[in-house]
């Protein structure tokens, strides 16, 4: 059921809210590793009189986040960690290398980061992946990740202006295959989550769009907002607001079932057309990390993932939780791959014209 | 105009923390400008990653302030030394630094306060109220209008750009070309990245700032650090102006600073050409010409005035359509940009609490400016002295610490140090960084614009004029590169002989 699942990365990269000075953490990989090790040692030796069970990754762990402080990974990070750090009695330190939609930070954890478990990173799907689908001169891959859990997926919706003459989502397609080709659909950006959901519906409809890149979900919405373009792609987290608001009206939405915070607005898949997607966001480490540890990370998000807390604070701020976690979030990311690349394959002659 | 914003972006700035970074910004500011050889643009360039880590209302009031009190700190540097602070500031010298000779040297810095205020004051409620009329606009800003507005601004930077009008366009093209480097937003596909991941992201323009516009300064500093003492002149007399000299000089500072407002609408035009234009009027509505040039009080009111009210003029077009008015205003947008504020017209209505604020930062930073000024401008004479080589220096630091702050990457402070050197290789041969910096904001929107225009129009250059607003703006553009050229020239030759006969 992830197979469609989608990120929005290209448009958080954009949405850098606050880079924090004091953030900025410099480390030499020697002396840090050489430390790392003594203070493993000095956990292992106080062990038995402390916790029932230490992190077998050290007493701190480093998250690489490959976006500015403040966008929609930051905002992930702010609500999981704190209460990460307290199951597993360690100390969560964020590092920020935003640059290339994640790419500079996924390249770090994958080719030169300790796999000891100290250093795991927020992984967006697809950008992941659709990074270096789309461009050679990116090398990572996720065969050289671990991943540990997904955590949130903010569902795609098709949202219109108030005026808009599409009162249904059944009216955009029939205008689509009236004139193919002429209605314009508002996209996040080339490799964005909207920008492929765009694809598969056309794939899944035999319909076909004009598809008009933004920097970023929000002006593509407000395109939308202005009669620019027939509809924008978007996601559900960022356009709640104005949906609530009757500035834009939502048509349909990308998700599996209705959701509860827009109960009135029906889903792709009631209008026989199966396309779930989304954006997602989650935690991987490098590959090859001890089982061990492997083990404990993927507990700690299971009991994240069963906190009362967690869950109403993340309802609060508009996050839709989608815990998937170890080879279940493996499994997700290797079908999404399989499935892009596919779809890239078949579209990147026409895109790149 | 939504009030609820207004009333938000007042109680954000007045808040004690930023009250005080406001005083400090307009106090850093003064002395800033106060020294030969920095301008406002690169203070604000230096300080700018240093805001980073504040919240966005903090962060951008203190620029704000500091922008406002280096707008008037060259006016000290100015009178005192025969050399102007800021640039925009050259004006003040004609009249300012005789006046000092006269020993009315405090009468004189004490008028360019006044008029620094009243100048700012007005610019910044014609910014709080200009810039709702054109926000209310937003929605009708698509694609093909943000094109027209992109192809506006650059093309009044060629025709307005100071000195030599080519290399005024080879800035700026420079500025186009660096703008490409990145992923193509429509494709995706990588441009002249060489496989270089830090660059898919593209030049990060606030990096290439700090480079082009502080390196070289710091660099001219050390080349010019052996040319012995500045002597500045004492200040003797009281500084606070009579009632009666300000009564006097009103008209003067009114219309200056409705010039400051006008020129600093322009795209592309600053503090530099405003003061000479203030000047000028005030000479021909003056009665008395003859004292101009030799101490005449009105002759450093108005360029005061005129560089002052700039300020809130720039940030008019800045704020409402995100295109800057200037270079100190272009950091200001990056200011914004780097609180996730993508320039833009929605700048008043999606973002409009953090908009505001900046707003009623530049009304308080005058007020501000007036007490800094009062308690500060006799000491900030002492900075006046500092030996370059030790500015420099701190100059060069700051550059280094900045760009690294923006990403947390080296490859950053390497790319800055590029464009120093390229920026002082440029300054060498008489070339403006100012309009490359327009060309690498304006780039991107134009691009991305255009190509979206196309799809919505069907791959026709009829988009454009299916939009009055495009069009407009489009025949602005054109007459604007008329204006330019020898052909106008000509054209306007038959009437302005007609007006020459009588």
């Amino acid at each position: 059921m992830h197979a469609n699942t989608l990120s929005n990365a290209i448009t958080t990269s954009h949405l850098a809210r606050r880079a924090s000075l004091s953030s900025a953490v410099l480390r030499l990989g020697g002396t840090r590793l050489g430390g790392a090790l003594a203070l493993g040692a000095l956990a292992l030796a106080v062990a038995p009189l402390s916790q029932a069970q230490e992190y077998a990754g050290g007493d701190e762990i480093t998250v690489l986040q490959g976006f500015k402080p403040g966008g929609g990974s930051d905002a992930l990070a702010q609500i999981v960690q704190p209460r990460l750090a307290e199951i597993l009695g360690v100390n969560i330190v964020n590092e920020y290398m935003p640059g290339a939609t994640g790419a500079v930070a996924w390249t770090r954890l994958a080719k030169q980061s300790p796999d000891d478990g100290s250093v795991v990173s927020i992984t967006n799907t697809p950008m992941l992946m659709t990074n270096y689908i789309m461009n050679d001169a990116i090398s990572y891959t996720t065969e050289e990740m671990t991943p540990i859990a997904n955590v949130v997926t903010d569902p795609g919706i098709v949202v219109v202006s108030a005026d808009s003459p599409f009162e249904t989502i059944e009216d955009l397609m029939d205008a689509a295959e009236e004139n193919p080709g002429t209605v314009t659909i508002g996209n996040s950006g080339v490799g964005g989550d909207d920008f492929f959901t765009t694809i598969l519906l056309e794939q899944a409809t035999g319909l076909s769009f004009k598809r008009v890149p933004f920097q970023g979900d929000g002006p593509s919405a407000t395109a939308a907002m202005g009669g620019k373009i027939d509809a924008s792609f978007n996601n559900v987290g960022n356009v709640f607001g104005q949906v609530d608001s009757s500035n834009l009206r939502a048509l349909a939405v990308f998700s599996g079932e209705r959701l509860s915070s827009l109960p009135d607005v029906p889903t792709m898949k009631e209008k026989g057309v199966d396309v779930v997607a989304g954006s997602s966001r989650g935690y991987s480490a490098p590959a090859d990390i001890p089982d061990e540890v492997r083990e404990q990370l993927i507990a700690a998000f299971e009991t994240l993932a069963d906190d009362p807390d967690f869950q109403s604070q993340a309802e609060q701020r508009a996050m839709n939780l989608d815990v998937v976690t170890g080879d279940d979030y493996g499994e997700m990311i290797a079908d999404m791959e399989a499935e892009y690349r596919e779809i890239w394959e078949t579209v990147k002659d026409d895109v790149a014209q | 105009m939504d009030s609820s914003l207004v009333m938000i972006g007042l109680t954000n700035v007045l808040s004690v923390n930023n009250i005080a970074c406001i005083l400090g910004g307009t106090a850093l500011g003064l002395f800033v400008g106060a020294m030969p050889g920095l301008s406002a643009t690169m203070a604000l360039a230096l300080l700018l990653p240093l805001t980073f880590s504040f919240d966005p209302a903090t962060g951008l009031s203190m620029l704000a302030a500091l922008y406002v009190g280096a707008s008037y700190g060259g006016s000290i540097a100015a009178i005192l030394l025969r050399t102007p602070g800021t640039p925009s500031a050259a004006a003040t010298v004609l009249d300012g630094f005789p006046l000092s000779q006269q020993g009315k040297a405090g009468h004189a810095l004490g008028v360019s306060l006044f008029a620094s205020f009243f100048g700012g004051l007005m610019s910044g409620i014609a910014l709080l109220t200009a810039a709702p009329l054109l926000g209310t606009l937003v929605l009708e800003f698509g694609p093909v209008e943000l094109f027209a507005i992109a192809v506006l601004g650059i093309t009044i930077i060629g025709s307005l750009a100071q000195g030599s009008v080519i290399s005024g366009l080879l800035s700026g093209g420079l500025g186009l070309l660096i703008s490409t480097v990145g992923m193509d937003l429509t494709t995706g596909t990588p441009r002249m990245t060489f496989d270089q991941i830090n660059l898919f992201a593209g030049i990060d323009f606030t990096v290439a700032l700090i480079g082009l516009f502080s390196v070289p300064q710091a660099l001219t500093l050390i080349e010019n650090s052996h040319q012995g003492n500045k002597v500045a002149s004492r200040i003797t007399d009281r500084l606070v102006p009579q009632w009666k000299t300000i009564k006097r000089l009103m008209p003067n500072i009114l219309r200056s600073s409705g010039i400051g407002i006008v020129v600093g609408l322009i795209p592309g035009t600053g503090g530099d050409t405003a003061s000479w234009f203030a000047y000028n009027e005030a000479k021909r509505f003056a009665k008395d010409k003859s004292g101009f040039g030799k101490g005449e009080i009105a002759g450093v009111a108005a360029p005061e005035a005129a560089n002052n009210a700039v300020v809130g003029g720039a940030l008019i077009p800045t704020i409402a359509l995100g295109i800057p008015g200037s270079s100190s205003t272009a950091i200001l947008l990056g200011a914004l940009m780097v609180q996730g504020i993508l320039p833009g017209p929605n700048l008043l209505t999606d973002y409009g609490d953090v908009t505001y604020t900046l707003i009623w930062a530049v009304i308080f930073a005058n007020i501000a400016l007036l007490v800094v000024g009062l308690a500060f401008t006799k000491m900030s004479v002492s900075v006046t002295k500092v030996p370059d080589g030790f500015i420099a220096c701190a100059i060069l630091a700051l550059c280094i610490i900045g760009s690294f702050a923006i990403n947390n990457s080296l490859f950053d402070v390497g790319l800055m140090l590029g464009f120093g050197l390229f920026g002082y290789w440029l300054s060498k041969a008489g070339v403006s960084p100012a309009p490359m910096v327009i060309g690498l904001i304006l780039g991107p929107v134009m691009e991305i614009s255009f190509q979206q225009s196309m799809l919505i129009g069907n791959d026709s250059f009829g988009v454009f004029l299916e939009s009055p607003i495009a069009t407009v703006l489009l025949i602005m553009a054109l007459l604007s590169i008329l204006q330019a050229t020898p052909l106008f020239r000509w054209l306007r030759r038959p009437f302005k002989r007609r007006l020459e006969k009588p």
